[in-house]
């Protein structure tokens, strides 16, 4: 029951700083994706029933922020957390590497995803504008960012697994 | 017995992703046929409502360090005898920039009024509070809302001329769409051919003209004002300054490029257009 709350109470927090904090955290435009990396997180610490659902409420709070349709990023997301999900039992050890590379490809993936649902809502930009300007650089912003969240985040989710932190790297 | 549990534990995760994938499709369906008071809608005014202090709060975290960050650099006492001075000049210096922080919003506010007033435009000035959660929009957030009269599609001016649109607006706060926005357009003509065209925002941020006849094309410096078609945007507003025109061989329309006169990055204070005293519409 106190994980179930500890989840929704990361995704509450997410949202806050994402309302409140991330517009001035953009570089170039760029704005990091704070729920998307929760998601993440909580998709491989977790697995993929409480990745999509986790996947789906930030995608909703994702859409309720911005301006544009609801409910691509709830899509986008609940699949993204699925499917990271997929990979809970093989990732979430002593490592940090893999984790990383798969917030940097769920990244791209989710951007590319988010931008594909809007080109078809008739909301979308150019795909290789779209690339070089948002995704290749929201997908590298968000690793970086993934970087100082994640092993934080993994280790308060799922306390009795061990975890790489920046710390113990250094 | 393990195996058995993790394929149940599996499928419970299938039937889970596919509620929820339906789900997030019929509400993106739902939205888009809605209209602006449909339940979508509504609870979006509502996250606007509900994220608006928070935006508020960050802003001010926010902006306090970016002026400490500008004014105190290279500050640091290391002597006893020069502790107490660095610290009431750091009281004076903390004065100083207060008192310049309210001057330039003197001045920004004068200077919003003065634009207001010789367009004979009805203005209700707000604070930006807010700014894109998300890089595939351009939009912000104002501290002025229904209550204070600003309804949805009411233009927004800054300091130099169009900023963009109230597309959102809940109790005490409204989401505006900048111009720059890649589903923002705007009427217009070009002021010293008049021919008209749309001006559109992009995803890197950029304006263009688009759709004005080849043979009354821009030229680099023309200035770029709003038509009043279609009935958003009051004529004559000032969008932007022709920076470029790309005419291509057989090409229906030249690629005119555009830059606003609006720092929008930078702008603090804006001005809603909420009714007209006297123009030409």
């Amino acid at each position: 029951m106190s994980r179930r709350w500890g989840l929704i109470a990361a995704l509450a927090v997410a949202g806050l700083v994402q309302a409140a904090l991330a517009p001035h955290l953009a570089i170039l435009g760029v704005v990091p994706n704070l729920l998307y990396l929760a998601v993440v997180t909580v998709a491989l610490v977790e697995g993929p029933a409480a990745g999509c659902a986790a996947g789906f409420a930030a995608g909703m709070m994702h859409d309720l922020l911005a301006s544009g349709p609801i409910g691509p990023s709830a899509l986008v997301l609940t699949l993204i957390g699925y499917f990271a999900g997929t990979l809970h039992e093989n990732l979430f050890a002593e490592g940090w590497l893999a984790p990383l590379t798969v917030v940097f490809i769920a990244g791209l993936v989710y951007e590319t995803g988010y931008g594909f649902v809007l080109a078809v809502l008739g909301s979308g930009a150019g795909f290789f504008a779209s690339l070089w300007r948002l995704m290749l650089p929201g997908a590298v912003y968000n690793t970086a960012l993934a970087f100082l969240v994640y092993p934080w985040l993994a280790r308060l989710l799922q306390p009795e697994r061990s975890m790489t932190t920046l710390r113990r790297l250094l | 017995m393990k195996l058995a549990r993790a394929e149940t534990t599996k499928r419970g995760g299938q039937r889970l992703l596919i509620a929820f994938v339906a789900l997030s499709l019929a509400i993106t369906t739902v939205y888009m046929r809605e209209s602006d008071n449909g339940p979508l809608h509504g609870a979006r005014r509502l996250a606007l409502a509900v994220a608006a202090p928070a935006s508020k709060v960050g802003m001010l975290v926010t902006t306090p360090l970016r002026l400490v960050g500008n004014g105190f650099s290279g500050f640091g006492a290391t002597k006893r005898e020069v502790a107490e001075l660095r610290e009431r000049n750091q009281e004076l210096l903390a004065t100083v920039a207060q008192l310049e922080e309210a001057r330039q919003q003197n001045d920004r506010l004068h200077a919003l009024v003065g634009f207001a007033q010789r367009h004979d435009l009805k203005g209700l000035g707000a604070t930006i509070i807010g700014r894109s959660t998300d890089s595939w929009e351009g939009s912000i957030v104002i501290d002025r809302g229904a209550r204070d009269g600003v309804r949805e599609g009411m233009p927004v001016l800054a300091n130099g001329g169009l900023l963009g649109q109230v597309v959102d607006a809940s109790g005490h706060s409204a989401r505006v769409r900048l111009i720059t926005d890649q589903r923002s357009g705007v009427a217009a003509f070009v002021q010293r051919t008049r021919a008209a065209g749309i001006v559109r925002g992009s995803i890197e941020g950029r304006l263009s003209l688009d759709f004005v006849d080849a043979k009354h094309a821009p030229k680099r410096s023309d200035v770029i004002i709003t038509s009043g078609l279609g009935g958003v945007y009051p004529k004559g507003l000032v969008v932007g300054d022709v920076t470029r025109v790309d005419t291509e061989r057989g090409a229906l329309f030249p690629h005119v490029t555009i830059v606003s006169r609006v720092a929008i990055d930078r702008v603090e204070e804006v001005l809603v257009l909420v009714g007209q005293t006297g123009a030409d519409e």
